[in-house]
């Protein structure tokens, strides 16, 4: 195997990567191996759905499979080798019926047949051994030796930001949200790998174009949530539990946490939710549940004593999924694109098995002590009380705003974005949207004028949020992105936030902080390209980043 | 493994737990093996989340990442559980509460009899339904494959047999059990009415699924040897596991067949399912295999292995049956992959 998409990837003086049995998230080398070959087999159904749709013919089912099979390789979503093995061959399948409908299209249209691309000619071995054989064909350092590093590298950034996007499309299509366009967009940069680009301009420009279509991709899935589940409004949330029966729901799915709301009202059993999940407390439609009783624990990487001492079931919903502790296997379930060896997968919102299970569990016997903090600043409550802040701006009472945000992680590292947010000056406002808000959602920051100087927007993928009251406050100072008296400190694991990367530097938004540590894949030309155009730097410390962020704001 | 040392580890809540862990194995592993589980992710020095502060004693550290442990940590005596190997006895502070940490004495509970069913050759079905422990809990939670001690109060004895059907939340507990002319336990089996009690310790044991494995996967059962691989069975049912499987299920002769019910409807469940029924010694006309269960793998298993099938195999039953799938697997090159599970007759 060889896997460096993650923000924890091995790394030494010499190398980056995870090459041995087993990568740093727990995926396996078989699973690791089978994910880089549905890959390739992905961008073999991209390369003649992109033709297929060119000639009126589009498949927007086989977009659907596309974007749900990129997830499953997204970091800590699915470690279940036989899974991707059965995807792979599904993959095949897809590719099939596509190829017949761009193969029947050219030939009514007197269009010559092109010859496919290596990936779109791909046919799975049926044997398992076999299978992970055909896997050194699709490594993603494949050619490295002729290519270079950088291409390699622009080739994983791509490829990273497009899973990121996937996962997002995947989340707005369970909310009904699905668009020709992205689908195409989608193909389009299949296609483009399908070709094994090595014009270093041509893959930046291809990067970038993700990044536009991801925006795209964010307002289609702003669009579902919003749409599904009403406008997102500041609310109180509870963060210690309540006596009684209790099922907790992690991962992304806004749609999944709806089913299991609707399927356990009036039970008597509480629902909790847990890391990316917690923003649901701010949608009307799901905050009139009064069983939606709170949130419980922290980000992602405390899952494992989360979940140890949590008394009920648990339901994994999307990414981020890390290996099982024997204290909570049995009652750890998953679904959607989530998968485990040996854990119950439930499909098609059937929970009935995961409300047995709560029945079966103790539950919490005892109220905790009342803590709560305020989420659901999105941008209608921020731009809500537009007047306000830009009054206040303009008053001086706000001198500068931070977003600081993205996903967290167990590096120690990490600890930055805590003191950095501790350190921020008083008449400054911090944005915050994606689980690193966990490093300090707690924290008492106070308020400026009646507004919080701790506004929590939502999910990563709630960066739309964020993107829109920037662009609606640099038409209210009537000035460009990048001259409003805005920070960026963002904090990056997986591939959601590569996409979202991509999204703000298509955005042309300039001196970006990133860490805790930089892409591995980036290598040093790719990042030179990137310092150059958008002056983006890795994070150093809080008193340096807060020094070299606040000298600059206009008064 | 060489020398050992006692590793004391204090958790977030003041919990002190010890055990003794090798030079060679790091204090993951070490405690692992004493039954104390702790939170780790990569368990290869990546990822940072076994961190832990050693206070006192000697240790050599394998290379590791440095984001993951930078050397002013390393400085502070900050350690990663994974990749740090006692020299002296050590001290080490962890950053987790003691409830998060799986370890502890075996679970005990509290059952009543449900059911005592015939399934013909001589054996019984046992359900049992478990009272909710002090928590409140209910369910049956185990691994398939594991076993439960059973001890009926005041009798003085105790059983250890294996679940037939899967963990649940209904508390439910389904044993085998072949009557034995002078068995204690089947003496007191015999005059059992539903609702008698049972203490259950449990679940213990390490035949379990290796349920990362992708290739095929052969059972071999002997007698009520037959109850674990089941339960296993069951259990790929349940989750729609896609390993193609076989199960050689033998018995002395006819009057010892049981349990045909339940294999036939396992067949629903696992649609691939490849059954062979082997009896040694048929007191009548048999069209199926005759000789053991280990004799039918032999015969198949020359034939898989010239395919390139390196199938993993479980086996459960009699001393006997389990000696000879061990020497016939080791020499191929299978013993890697082989499962046993040994019992005796009691």
């Amino acid at each position: 195997m060889f896997c460096y998409q993650c923000e924890q990837t091995y790394r030494n003086a010499d190398a980056a990567g995870c090459a041995s049995a087993r990568g740093a998230c727990g995926k396996d080398e078989s699973t690791a191996d089978l994910q880089d070959l549905l890959i390739h087999a992905v961008k073999g159904i991209g390369w003649y759905a992109k033709r297929a749709r060119d000639l009126g013919a589009p498949d927007n089912a086989a977009g659907g499979f596309m974007i749900n099979a990129l997830f499953t390789t997204l970091t800590n979503v699915n470690f279940n080798p036989a899974r991707i093995a059965a995807l792979v061959h599904e993959a095949a399948k897809v590719r099939d019926r596509v190829k017949g409908a761009y193969e029947q299209a050219a030939e009514s249209q007197g269009k010559p047949l092109e010859t496919p691309a290596e990936p779109a000619a791909f046919v799975p071995a049926a044997d398992i051994d076999a299978l992970i054989a055909q896997a050194q064909a699709a490594a993603i350092t494949r050619g490295a030796e002729s290519v270079g590093e950088d291409v390699i590298g622009l080739r994983a950034l791509m490829l990273y930001g497009l899973k990121g996007v996937a996962a997002y499309a995947h989340h707005a299509r369970m909310l009904g949200q699905e668009s020709a366009e992205v689908y195409a967009g989608i193909e389009n940069a299949l296609d483009f790998l399908a070709s094994e680009p090595t014009d270093v301009g041509a893959l930046l420009t291809n990067a970038l174009a993700l990044g536009d279509l991801n925006l795209k991709v964010m307002e289609l899935l702003d669009a579902g949530n919003t749409g599904t589940f009403g406008t997102p409004e500041p609310t109180s949330v509870r963060v210690t539990p309540v006596a009684g029966k209790a099922i907790l729901v992690s991962g992304h799915d806004m749609a999944d946490l709806a089913a299991l709301l609707e399927q356990t009202a009036g039970t008597g059993i509480n629902v909790y939710t847990h890391g990316e999940m917690l923003p649901a407390h701010s949608y009307p439609e799901l905050k009139k549940y009064p069983h939606l009783v709170g949130n419980y624990g922290g980000a992602w990487q405390d899952q494992q004593r989360d979940f140890s001492e949590f008394p009920g079931p648990v339901l994994m919903t999307s990414n981020c999924i890390i290996e099982p502790q024997p204290s909570y296997r049995q009652r750890i379930f998953t679904t959607g694109p989530v998968g485990w060896p040996g854990l119950r997968h439930l499909e098609n919102h059937d929970f009935s098995v995961l409300i047995q299970a709560a029945r079966a569990l103790p539950g919490f016997s005892a109220d905790a002590p009342e803590e709560r903090i305020t989420i659901g600043f999105g941008r209608d409550a921020v731009l809500g009380v537009a007047d306000t802040v830009i009054g206040a701006v303009k008053s001086g009472a706000i001198r500068h705003f931070f977003l600081v945000g993205g996903c967290d992680g167990a590096a120690p590292g990490r600890n930055y974005y805590t003191d950095f947010v501790r350190q921020t000056p008083k008449d400054t406002v911090v944005l915050t949207l994606g689980c690193a808000k966990y490093r300090f959602n707690r924290e008492p920051l106070g308020e400026i004028g009646g507004i919080p100087r701790l506004l929590d927007m939502g999910q990563c993928n709630d960066s739309y949020s964020a993107i829109k009251v920037a662009a609606a406050l640099a038409e209210a100072f009537d000035c460009e992105l990048n001259d409003l008296p805005l920070s960026l400190v963002l904090s990056w694991f997986e591939q959601k936030a590569a996409a979202v990367l991509l999204t703000l530097l298509a955005l042309g938004i300039r001196n970006i902080r990133l860490g805790p540590s930089l892409p591995a894949f980036l290598t040093p030309a790719v990042l030179n390209a990137l310092v150059e155009a958008f002056n983006i730097q890795p994070i150093t410390t809080p008193e340096a980043d807060l020094a070299a962020a606040l000298p600059n704001v206009a008064a | 493994m060489g020398k050992q040392h006692t590793v004391e580890l204090t958790t977030r809540d003041g919990h002190v737990l010890s055990f003794e862990c090798h030079e060679q194995e790091s204090l993951l592993v070490g405690a692992e093996r004493n039954g104390i589980t702790l939170p780790a992710i990569c368990r290869g020095g990546s990822c940072g989340a076994c961190r832990a502060r050693c206070t006192d004693g000697g240790y050599r550290a394998s290379e590791h990442s440095m984001a993951a442990l930078p050397n002013d940590a390393v400085e502070r005596g900050e350690v990663l559980l994974c990749s740090t190997f006692p020299r002296t006895p050590l001290r080490i502070v962890v950053d987790q509460d003691r409830a998060a940490i799986q370890a502890g004495p075996i679970p005990e509970r509290t059952a009543t009899v449900a059911e005592v069913h015939p399934v013909g050759g001589g054996v019984v079905r046992l359900a049992l339904t478990l009272e909710p422990d002090d928590h409140g809990n209910a369910a049956a939670t185990f691994e398939p494959g594991q076993y439960m001690e059973l001890s009926p109060p005041g009798q003085g004895f105790t059983r250890a047999y294996s679940p037939i059907n899967t963990p649940n939340w209904e508390g439910r507990l389904e044993f085998y059990i072949r009557l034995q002319p002078q068995g204690k336990f089947s003496g007191w089996l015999r005059q059992a009415r539903p609702g008698a009690p049972v203490r259950v310790r449990g679940p213990s044991g390490s035949f379990k699924l290796d349920e990362t494995s992708l290739g095929a996967r052969w059972f071999v059962a002997g007698g009520t040897g037959l109850a674990p691989i089941l339960s296993m069975l069951r259990w790929m049912g349940e989750l729609q596991a896609m390993q193609p499987v076989r199960l050689y299920f033998g018995v002395h002769d006819q009057s010892q067949l049981f349990a045909l019910e339940e294999l036939e409807e396992l067949r629903s469940q696992l649609p691939g399912l490849k059954l062979e029924t082997c009896l040694w010694h048929p007191g009548e006309p048999w069209q199926g295999f005759i000789g053991t269960p280990a004799e039918a793998l032999a015969r198949d298993l020359d034939a898989a292995l010239a395919q390139g099938a390196k199938p993993s195999i479980y086996v459960c039953g009699p001393p006997g049956l389990v000696d000879a799938v061990e020497q016939l697997v080791n020499p191929l090159g299978l013993g890697a992959k082989l499962h046993a599970e040994r019992f005796l007759p009691s």
